[in-house]
């Protein structure tokens, strides 16, 4: 199950992730509107993999603690407080590299 | 690598085949992307059926946490392993989003264009990972390319010549 090549199917039918902080599962559990638990692991992690978790935290997307909170939060979660993750637009980038390259 | 592979293909997704041919650059440690940038490209031959990819490897300029001096010479060795590779494709567009690989690319690519012999357009997307601290390969691209693409506000405040159009992944 580790290695698994995708977490794609596990995640369509799971009602709860709680996850670690990547950014890649993050973001794959918020695009499939999944309700999300970002765990942090303080010992372990470069600050710089919390920023993602802390922004979306701060924009109402996932809930947020660390392993011994954990349980806490789970008893005390309001899952329906969490706002849908709007997907992002590479479109607009489309838009601005055929702007700087001047395609119509 | 991984996820950097992930970004790259969804900012590529919505590009007209005015983009192409395109070429790849991968570390040659990297097992994992070129499967992934194979099927992109395998879906995008199915609506534009003249699409054309090439794919290189180039040696990985620096392993995480490695020192500083080594770190050094390891990148030079790969921005001249670098400079045949991009004097042959000579593009007209580097896309890149902050693996270790890119810096040397990029950086020989800014040589060509400092020796006139090939002008290049730089573009770096920083990943959507970096919300208020740029990567390593970002700090120093920052000075290097031609277009530096942010995705949170807080870095536009910090990186005046960014550009911000929002979450592009």
């Amino acid at each position: 199950f580790r290695f698994k090549d995708s977490l794609a199917e596990d995640l369509q039918s799971a009602d709860l992730v709680i996850s670690h902080a990547g950014a890649g599962s993050c973001l794959e559990t918020l695009e499939k509107g999944k309700p999300l638990i970002v765990v942090i692991n303080d010992k372990l992690m470069d600050n710089h993999q919390l920023e993602l978790a802390k922004q979306l935290h701060r924009d109402g997307y996932v809930l947020y603690c660390n392993c011994s909170t954990l349980v806490e939060t789970l008893q005390s979660m309001d899952l329906s407080a969490l706002k849908p993750f709007p997907p992002g637009q590479p479109e607009k980038f489309a838009l601005f590299l055929d702007k700087v390259f001047e395609f119509q | 690598t991984g996820g950097h592979t992930t970004e790259i293909l969804r900012l590529l997704s919505c590009l007209s085949e005015s983009y192409s041919p395109r070429h790849y650059v991968l570390a040659d440690s990297d097992k994992m992307s070129e499967a992934k940038i194979r099927s992109f490209e395998q879906k995008r031959a199915e609506t534009f059926s003249k699409s054309q990819f090439t794919l290189d490897r180039i040696p990985r300029s620096r392993e995480v946490r490695q020192s500083w001096i080594s770190s050094v010479l390891t990148t030079l060795y790969s921005i001249l392993y670098s400079l045949p590779l991009t004097y042959k494709r000579k593009p007209d567009l580097i896309l890149c989003n902050g693996p270790g690989t890119c810096v040397p690319i990029c950086i020989s690519a800014f040589l060509l264009g400092l020796l006139r012999i090939k002008r290049t357009t730089i573009v770096y997307v920083e990943s959507i990972c970096r919300v208020e601290t740029l990567s390593l390969s970002g700090k120093i691209l920052y000075y290097f390319s031609d277009y530096f693409i942010v995705q949170w506000p807080d870095l536009k405040k910090k990186y005046a010549k960014s550009v911000y159009l929002g979450r592009i992944v």
